[in-house]
């Protein structure tokens, strides 16, 4: 770890005054302080947002609002979240452990870091890390890496399990700088890698999330998060499946679909939707909707299983969640 | 006194220090003026170093000395894998021999100023090409020579056969397999750690090591010093596995550091540095053709074996003929051992070596050909119990391989079993069990124990030898209770000091069989002392007593016509304590028989019908391994061994780069070893037979047992559940997803 300095916000005008180039906001500090411990993030400033009161899980008509430095654990217990939104419930339970879920935040899931091992590994080069210096997993160790969205610079998979689940509900951060304050639709804040994997996100120097909104779906109760992984707790995905159904009758009125563990972001799939909407709720169904995920899918010498795992997650969820297995 | 053991099951003596945090480990010793090292690891796979740029370490904020191949400490010895785990010693040449070996040592003031420091240091690397594949290395593979006592192609043909390939061809049944498994690391939750100080001319070498002897003497060895100017200490050791056997790198260098400085040294592995500066386990590929008679018998096995090996030396798997060479009847055997040099770490003992990779093969292969035979799995097994070990004719001391599938089948409700493949479904799960056998030598080596009665109304029970987490501090206090027919309560133990009774340590699932004999002889030696102080010394009551008449019992000596408690005549006669050394080691009975331990495991594995990933749903495992000392610490062993080879099933194995020959998951986000959700309930059953010619307490050991055959039993589960046939591990999901 290089030594930083480290300061303490008392209130979010304070916390912009100090941020900025160089500076990184320390919320649970999973991702953060397990980086800076690597050498991979060296920021020379530390600002410690825990003081900041981004917090409270609340509905009104617009959704619900979950405060930034809200805990994982708190959001995944509470009544709103787990009546309302069971998938985003799902999706936090199944990430990491319940200390680490303790300690980390909200905001701070959806700005965590990838988990591709050589971005991790000082001692290997990597774009994302340091720009230019080359992509080792796009002919190294890749199986755990991305299908959809990769570029010949970057091919990690966006590691969060919420972000996947708040995508398929179409949810909106809010962000807050110094020159006031924008809400930008999940799908969008997150960016593809293209020539430019070490800027993975539409948030400006010094800004803060401070909180993100799920737009009112009352059938998202009938939700969940299925999540694939080789062990059965405290792994990352290979492939994971958010899903909302709108069911009556048998028949699939509306629908979201997500998938995580495949993309470069997490990936919203409006065309499976598409085939999906208006049909019986049945496994043909399903699995012809399901083809459609991959058919961009670019497999890399590792990891061409996830065509299929992935596809197979997205029938499985559906499956459980509609019935007629 | 009987010696045999009466099995009890109590808690930890240990228990409650290492629950609340007081157990000291090696980096736990509180030592004064503690520089701390930090190892600089090569970044290339093989090559000479040209320079290396220390200039920003050394001025680095804290640092006290920076070592390199160009600024070194003088070390000598090492190679033999008892002591040094590869045939080089560190920093003595600039030589790089694969990716992750030690080519530095930073000592500063803070462990954080030393590990920033070398993070500074810049190595000049002339490359070379490396071999680390080991598949592309298979075909240069090449013989080791003799290892375990015998051949390393070894063969016995029928009469009247001229090779196991014309046996096969004439076998009414045939299978043959191929099985493949990747290089594993032994994980222990706590890294290689050691404190070296200097006291005087004298080294006390705080490190969690299997055996405190053979670190002594490594460790004067390449220090130059008599073993006499040696101490290591090692209470506790936070699993070991055999990869706490060997020195590795980092004592050596914190030892001579610690001499140069002036002060004292620790090192403490990072988990990332534990993956190539610590040993491994080989990778390992294996064909097996069996040839049978339709009824099921045997009549040819034949075991091919390919293990990785470095070029640094170390210890490969000896898949075969740890397996195959004794497990089943058959006419005709032939075993082939060879290994495949490579530019990587050095392998070492891990849990089970050899048994661990070649039950994966033989009882895979088992499981084909009752497939083949339409025949029961278990029914196979019993159709071909060995009862003499083949080529030797001698009977096993005690076996009950048949009585553990007897048991273990009625314990699990094997006969729930539906043999077709894949007919059995519970909602999106395919289910399936599996079996194998379980396998391992009954190991015991020479172990001296001393006894002492103290005055304080406790007994001290020592020997030099190591608690893994095994259950050593405990079976000393259980048998030194037995022994003296006093509570545990009443017996402290006291163990991992090379200076106490001489004791080889812990390994080969052999401490408990080679040390508790010794209990026993120290406690009769610690008795005759006692009655001797008691008749001679003028202040005893039992003064001029003769000796024959005083009789120890329950921690008084009983005398004719009184008896007095063993504190009282300390007490009275002034006595600081008074005990005695016993010793006990394996007689010339040993070469008449055979001695292994048996188990059997069954499992219940689910494979999802939609995304492929295998969970295990229960597992049962019946254990003949002779006496039973204390069945908590036992059952913990085989669980602990259990849930080990749930790890090689099913998540377990290093991916070595083929251009870098850096092992890319060498670290515990990406290796991957079986977390609480991957355990199912383990039903643990020891038969509890003692085997008294093998020792007087009829205990053989079980440490490494419980883990052979896990992965067998769960891949023929898996193929139960689904029809597949995985032969290369781990068994993840990617390879049932087709
Ligand atoms: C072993 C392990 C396993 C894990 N497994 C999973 C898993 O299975 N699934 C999963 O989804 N996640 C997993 N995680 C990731 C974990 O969920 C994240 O580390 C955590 O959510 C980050 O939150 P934090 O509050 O600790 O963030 P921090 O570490 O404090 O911050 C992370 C980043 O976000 C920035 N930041 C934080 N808050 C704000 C804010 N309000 N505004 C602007 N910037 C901010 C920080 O500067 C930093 O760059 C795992 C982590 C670990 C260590
Ligand atoms: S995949 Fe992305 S994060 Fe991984 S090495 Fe390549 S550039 Fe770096």
């Amino acid at each position: 770890m290089r030594p930083f300095e480290y300061a303490s916000a008392q209130s979010v005008p304070q916390a912009l005054a100090g941020g900025g180039t160089g500076t990184a906001y320390l919320a649970g500090g999973t991702t953060l302080v397990d980086l800076m411990k690597l050498e991979v993030m060296t920021p020379q400033r530390v600002v410690d947002i825990n003081r900041l009161p981004l917090r409270g899980v609340s509905a009104d008509r617009d959704g619900l609002h979950i405060g930034a430095l809200e805990r994982m654990t708190d959001v995944a217990g509470h009544p709103l979240v787990g009546t309302g939104y069971p998938v985003i419930a799902q999706a936090l339970l199944r990430s990491a452990s319940p200390q680490l879920r303790n300690m980390a935040s909200i905001g701070g899931n959806l700005l965590q870091r990838v988990r591709c091992g050589y971005f991790r590994d000082t001692s290997t080069p990597c774009n994302k890390r340091q720009p230019g210096s080359g992509c080792p997993a796009v002919d190294g160790e890749n199986r755990g890496h991305a299908i959809l969205g990769t570029s010949d610079s970057c091919v990690a998979t966006h590691p969060s399990d919420l972000a996947v689940a708040l995508v398929a509900l179409d949810a909106r951060v809010r962000l807050t700088g110094r020159t006031g304050t924008r809400d930008v639709r999940l799908a969008d804040f997150y960016l593809l890698p293209g020539d430019t994997p070490e800027r993975e996100h539409d948030l400006r120097p010094g800004e803060l999330v401070t909180r993100i909104t799920v737009p009112a779906l009352p059938w998202a109760t009938r939700s969940a998060y299925l999540k694939i992984r080789d062990r059965q707790s405290y792994e990352f995905a290979l492939a994971s499946a958010a899903v909302a159904l709108d069911l009556r009758g048998g028949v699939i009125r509306d629908v979201r679909v997500a998938v995580g563990g495949v993309g470069t972001r997490p990936w919203r799939l409006p065309t499976v939707e598409d085939a999906l909407r208006g049909k019986a709720a049945r496994p043909e169904v399903y699995e012809a909707a399901a083809a459609l995920a991959v058919e961009a899918a670019r497999p890399l010498a590792h990891n061409g299983f996830k065509t299929t795992l992935v596809r197979r997650t997205i029938v499985r969820a559906l499956t459980n969640l509609g019935g007629s297995r | 006194m009987s010696g045999t053991a009466r099995t009890v099951s109590v808690n930890r003596v240990d228990g409650r220090l290492k629950v609340t945090g007081a157990a000291r480990y090696a980096a736990d010793q509180p030592v004064e003026r503690l520089g701390y090292g930090y190892l600089v690891l090569s970044t290339v796979a093989r090559g000479t170093i040209r320079a290396m740029d220390v200039a920003a370490a050394e001025r680095s904020p804290g640092v006290l000395a920076v070592y390199t191949p160009f600024q070194s400490l003088a070390l000598r010895g090492g190679g033999n894998p008892f002591s040094v785990g590869h045939s080089w010693l560190p920093l003595q040449d600039a030589e790089v021999r694969y990716h992750g070996q030690a080519i530095g040592l930073v000592v500063a003031e803070t462990f954080e100023q030393a590990r920033d420091a070398a993070a500074l240091v810049r190595a000049d690397y002339e490359v070379r090409p490396a071999a680390v594949s080991f598949t592309d290395g298979i075909p240069g593979a090449t013989d080791p020579g003799p290892f375990m006592g015998e051949p390393a192609r070894l063969e016995f043909l029928a009469d009247g056969v001229d090779s196991i390939d014309e046996a096969l061809a004439a076998s009414e049944v045939t299978v043959t397999g191929t099985y493949q498994q990747p290089g594993k690391h032994h994980s222990a939750m706590e890294p290689h750690a050691c404190v070296a100080d200097w006291q005087g001319g004298q080294l006390v070498l705080y490190s969690g090591t299997q055996s405190t002897s053979l670190t002594v003497g490594t460790m004067a060895a390449a220090l130059g010093i008599e073993a006499a100017q040696v101490r290591v200490v090692s209470p506790h050791v936070g699993g070991g596995f055999g990869n706490k056997i060997a020195t590795w790198a980092h004592p050596l260098l914190a030892a001579a550091a610690a001499r140069t400085l002036g002060r004292p040294v620790k090192v403490v592995l990072t988990r990332e540095q534990t993956f190539t500066v610590s040993g491994n386990r080989s990778a390992v590929r294996q064909t097996v053709s069996l040839g049978a008679r339709r009824d099921g018998t045997l009549v040819a096995v034949k075991h091919q074996v390919w293990s990785s090996q470095s070029a640094s030396g170390g210890i490969f798997e000896s898949s075969a003929h740890t397996t195959s060479r004794y497990l089943y009847k058959t006419e005709n055997l032939h075993l082939d051992q060879k290994i495949v040099t490579l530019d990587v770490p050095p392998p070492t003992w891990m849990r089970a070596p050899g048994q661990e990779s070649g039950s994966f093969a033989l009882e895979t292969a088992l499981d084909e050909l009752a497939t083949e035979l339409r025949l029961d799995p278990v029914e196979l097994r019993l159709r071909n119990n060995a009862t003499v070990y083949p080529g030797r004719n001698v009977p096993w001391s005690s076996k009950h391989l048949a009585e553990c599938y007897r048991v273990g089948a009625q314990r699990f409700g094997w006969d729930r079993r539906n043999p077709v493949p894949g007919a059995v479904v519970r909602g999106e799960w395919l289910v399936g069990m599996g079996t194998a056998t379980a396998n391992y030598p009954g190991e015991r080596f020479p172990a001296s124990v001393q006894v002492r009665f103290q005055p304080d109304g406790d007994v001290s029970v020592s020997s030099a030898t190591a608690d893994l987490g095994t259950g050593m501090w405990t079976v000393l206090a259980v048998l030194g209770a037995q022994a003296l027919g006093l509570p545990i309560s009443r017996v402290r133990s006291d163990l991992g000091d090379s200076t106490l009774a001489a004791n080889i340590g812990a390994f080969g699932s052999g401490a408990t069989a080679s040390t508790g004999p010794a209990v026993a002889a120290a406690a009769q030696a610690a008795i005759t002392a006692l009655i001797t102080l008691a008749v001679t010394d003028e202040r005893s009551p039992l003064h001029g007593v003769p000796a024959a008449d005083v009789r120890y019992d329950q921690g008084q000596l009983v005398a004719p016509d009184q008896r007095i408690a063993f504190p009282d005549l300390l007490r009275a006669v002034d006595s600081p304590g008074v005990g005695a050394t016993g010793t006990a080691a394996p007689g010339p009975e040993h070469g008449q028989h055979a001695f292994t331990s048996f188990g059997a495991h069954f499992c219940e594995v689910r494979v999802n019908r939609f995304t492929g990933e295998p969970r295990l749903s229960r597992i049962t495992t019946v254990i003949d391994g002779g006496a039973i000392i204390n069945a908590k610490t036992a059952r913990s062993q085989i669980v602990g061994a259990v849930i080990f080879g749930i790890g090689q099933a099913l998540l377990e194995g290093a991916v070595v780069e083929p251009e870098t020959g850096r092992i890319a998951n060498g670290n515990f986000a990406d290796y991957l070893l079986p977390v609480n959700a991957d355990v199912p309930a383990i039903d643990v059953h020891f038969l509890n037979h003692p085997d008294l010619l093998f020792n007087p307490l009829g205990a053989r050991g079980i440490g490494e047992l419980g883990t052979v055959g896990v992965a067998a039993a769960i891949g023929n589960a898996v193929h139960n559940a689904t029809g597949r046939r995985i032969r290369e591990l781990p068994i993840t999901l990617d390879k049932l997803l087709a």
